[in-house]
């Protein structure tokens, strides 16, 4: 057994030599992220801007496999972790960089954050996880949604029936109880996104503010830190 | 065995899954990491991981067959592995392959799950055991294909570090002009993939055949002498080939004879 480098190797990242831009929503579960996305997106259309969303975990190609793992729980840490990133490759490649390439404003609704914050939770060595996604382009703009743990929680209870095994990190064994498995696992998750701001240059943006307040916000920092005109279709 | 080589270990009935997804309370509580990569150490596993590494046609196959027999024979339970036979996605990406529509980090990634989760799930498990385990290929084979389709090395390489290190990894070296005539004498048609004419290197079967594997051939040996590996002729008989895998894994494992004649079942590989 090789242990993994404490430095993460030389970070040979893609050029971003293309025309398109991306922007990225990351934070845990409940904290607001992919409503605001969505009210983005909204404004971008109606604005008549040439623009496409993505979703994390959503390409067909490895659905079933995925599916099949976390049906038989079956997947380790370590599968968790690759088998997200070949969705997220496979997206990457067929959609997300043809789309840049072609001059489109790509909307993410997470990222290869998620999975430095995530699987870094369950135990994979960063280094690790930040070699396999070294192929991605940097963002041109990562809105972090940080909400306190409390309230993220209640709103992924109050609109669901019952939590999923990966999801509440029931594979960690935290707790028997999914619900406190949940809110332990989403903690740790939430530790992990707070140290990546600095480094990776997130936008931090208060999810205890009105939904209003905070679209407000991102529409200002969208215009100011992206030249929207490239993207216009009319 | 550990609690998860159990649960990936017994395929279930869909009832019975649907069943346990019924089930509001999870499985005990356990240290899940510590029987699981990355943090399992290779001094608490008992067994021996022995690899045998080759391009299409170098015999590898019928060398692990013959193996398999011996060190049964001697008494030691044996395990093999080989690619593409996970039960999370093994049969994924055989479908993926027939299609051909899979982009070359995505197919690195499966291979890499497809790894991984028989590496978990069913190979520390053996060696923990106290097994002798037999790799039809390894992870050098998935570096390999990955870096002849311009991924770059440090990152195929960054992808397995969190893999076991074999104690011995044979390399069947082999020129891709014999491996043509032993693969064509099997199926009289060369597939997609052996040609890699995914990479478009020629529109002439032959030609795109000898070009790719004599890439994958460049590559192994590069790998070879970067991991140590143990490398043999692989174009002499099968029988004398044999006898230098016998010797040095004799050697490797402390039996005294290398002395074997293979049974009926097997007498036919014994060229």
């Amino acid at each position: 057994m090789v242990e993994p480098s404490a430095e993460p190797k030389a970070e040979k990242k893609p050029p971003r030599n293309y025309p398109g831009a991306l922007v990225v929503v990351e934070g845990i579960d409940g904290s607001g992220k992919s409503t605001q996305l969505h009210l983005l997106q909204r404004w971008l259309e109606v604005g008549g801007y040439r623009t496409h969303f993505t979703e994390w975990n959503s390409s067909p190609l490895v659905a079933t496999a995925t599916k099949r793992g976390k049906r038989r729980r079956s997947l380790t840490p370590v599968t968790f972790s690759l088998i997200h990133a070949a969705d997220f490759a496979d997206r990457y490649e067929r959609q997300i960089l043809p789309l840049l390439r072609s001059g489109h404003l790509v909307l993410a609704d997470r990222y290869i954050y998620t999975a430095y914050a995530r699987d870094g939770a369950r135990g994979c060595p960063a280094p690790w996880l930040r070699n396999l996604y070294r192929f991605a382009t940097t963002p041109d703009i990562v809105f972090y949604f940080r909400a306190p743990l409390d309230v993220a929680v209640e709103r992924i209870l109050s609109g669901r029936p019952r939590l999923k095994y990966y999801e509440a990190g029931a594979d960690m064994g935290l707790s028997l109880d999914r619900v406190e498995s949940f809110r332990i696992f989403q903690g740790m998750i939430l530790e992990r996104y707070d140290q990546l701001v600095e480094s990776e240059g997130f936008v931090l943006m208060d999810g205890k503010l009105p939904v209003q307040k905070l679209q407000q916000q991102m529409r200002e920092i969208v215009s100011m830190r992206i030249d929207l005109n490239r993207f216009a279709t009319r | 065995m550990s609690e998860s080589a159990k649960l990936a270990g017994a395929p279930k009935g869909p009832g019975q899954d649907a069943a346990r997804e019924e089930t509001p309370v999870s499985v005990s509580p356990r240290p899940v990491a510590s029987l699981t990569l990355p943090t399992v150490r290779r001094e608490d596993l008992d067994g021996h991981l022995i690899v045998v590494e080759g391009t299409d046609g170098s015999g590898r196959s019928t060398q692990i067959a013959l193996l398999t027999e011996w060190l049964e024979s001697q008494g030691f339970a044996v395990q093999t592995m080989g690619l593409r036979r996970s039960a999370l996605i093994g049969k994924d990406i055989d479908a993926l392959l027939a299609r051909n529509v899979v982009t070359r980090y995505t197919l690195a990634l499966m291979y890499a799950t497809d790894f991984y989760d028989q590496l978990e799930t069913r190979i520390i498990p053996a060696l923990r055991s106290g097994m002798v385990v037999l790799a039809d290929r390894y992870f050098y084979t998935l570096i390999v294909r990955a870096v002849v389709r311009g991924i770059d090395r440090e990152y195929a390489h960054g992808i397995y570090e969190l893999a076991l290190r074999p104690d011995l990894t044979f390399f069947l070296n082999v020129r891709p002009e014999v491996t043509f005539l032993r693969e064509f004498k099997k199926e009289p048609t060369i597939s997609y993939w052996e040609a890699g004419r995914d990479m478009h290197l020629s529109d002439d079967l032959y030609e795109s055949f000898i070009h790719y594997q004599t890439l994958v051939r460049k590559e192994f040996v590069h790998l070879a002498r970067r991991h140590n590996f143990v490398t043999f002729n692989g174009e002499g008989s099968i029988r004398a080939v044999n006898a230098d895998l016998r010797r040095r894994i004799a050697d490797h494992l402390g039996i005294r004879s290398v002395r074997y004649q293979p049974s009926q079942a097997l007498v036919h590989l014994w060229r």
